[in-house]
């Protein structure tokens, strides 16, 4: 029997894209890989990436949170100046003190770079598709976790204390229908902005679903 | 120079043995570190990853020049 009718087949449209020009005056976009709120960055890639999904946000905790280390790390690499008023150490011989005071700026290193990485690669990726968490807990254990964009049911973003007020950072969290329950972006720059990209996304992946656009 | 009785031994050369010990496990912290970063890079790529792996180099190195100090001058 002839088709009277013959759907003819939906074209696949590609998300959205945003020329380069306009990427570059959308507010958050910043070239600064040290970014704790990056939003469209032009170079981010991770392990498990898709070749067609797009980044669209990537958080750190804010730099603020590295304060406490900083004073401490400060406090570390003065120690050595400040003992040696006091001579705790003038048992040693020259050389034994030598060797202590270098072996102290090792660890001093050691310390600083373990807490620097640690927060430069613990990162909270959003893409057009699902929501990424990367954790290096310390420098021989990661964890990465994701969920789609459609199994988020509910996200919460807290702002609490004078000095998140002061800074604009808090703590978002995203409850999921996925693997992993819960996602917790903590310190992130910019809850309100984030619950609200992610908030765009949802209803985006709605109508990408209602129009059958899904990859 | 005070030395263990019985021994013979000065306590400075025991005390040498254990801190270039020390140093030698510390170089091994170090080269995983800089095996940690080259695997943090792979994972996750934002466009500074030649100044992370030349920062963690830079303390593997620091770390071997301590160690042959320490065996020098000690």
């Amino acid at each position: 029997m002839p088709d009277i009718f013959i759907n003819p087949p939906e074209e696949k449209k590609e998300p959205e894209t945003l020329s380069p020009r306009e990427k570059h005056k959308a507010p958050g976009h910043i070239h600064n890989p040290l970014a704790a709120y990056s939003y469209l960055p032009d170079k981010v890639n991770f392990e498990t990436r898709e070749r067609e999904e797009k980044v669209i946000l990537l958080l750190r905790q804010h730099p603020i949170t590295l304060l406490p280390k900083a004073a401490l790390a400060a406090l570390m690499i003065l120690a050595p100046s400040i003992l040696s008023i006091f001579p705790i150490f003038s048992f040693l011989p020259s050389n034994f003190q030598l060797i202590t005071v270098l072996g102290w700026y090792l660890f001093t290193t050691a310390f600083v770079l373990e807490s620097f990485l640690t927060w430069f690669f613990n990162v909270y990726i959003l893409t057009d598709e699902r929501i990424v968490d990367i954790d290096f807990a310390n420098l021989i254990y990661k964890e990465v976790s994701d969920a789609n964009i459609d199994k988020i049911q509910d996200v919460t973003y807290k702002m609490g204390g004078a000095i998140r007020t002061v800074f604009n950072y808090g703590d978002v969290l995203i409850q999921t229908a996925s693997e992993v329950p819960n996602f917790e972006f903590l310190a992130v720059p910019k809850p309100d902005e984030v619950a609200k990209i992610l908030q765009d996304l949802r209803i985006e992946e709605e109508q990408e679903k209602l129009e059958g656009r899904i990859r | 120079m005070e030395s263990i009785p019985l021994l013979g031994i000065s306590i400075w050369t025991i005390a040498k043995i254990f801190a270039s010990i020390a140093f030698l496990i510390y170089i091994v912290f170090a080269a995983v570190v800089v095996r940690q970063v080259q695997l943090m890079t792979d994972t996750l790529e934002v466009g500074f990853e030649l100044a992370l792996k030349m920062l963690a180099l830079g303390h593997l190195i620091f770390a071997a020049i301590v160690f042959l100090t320490a065996l020098i001058i000690l």
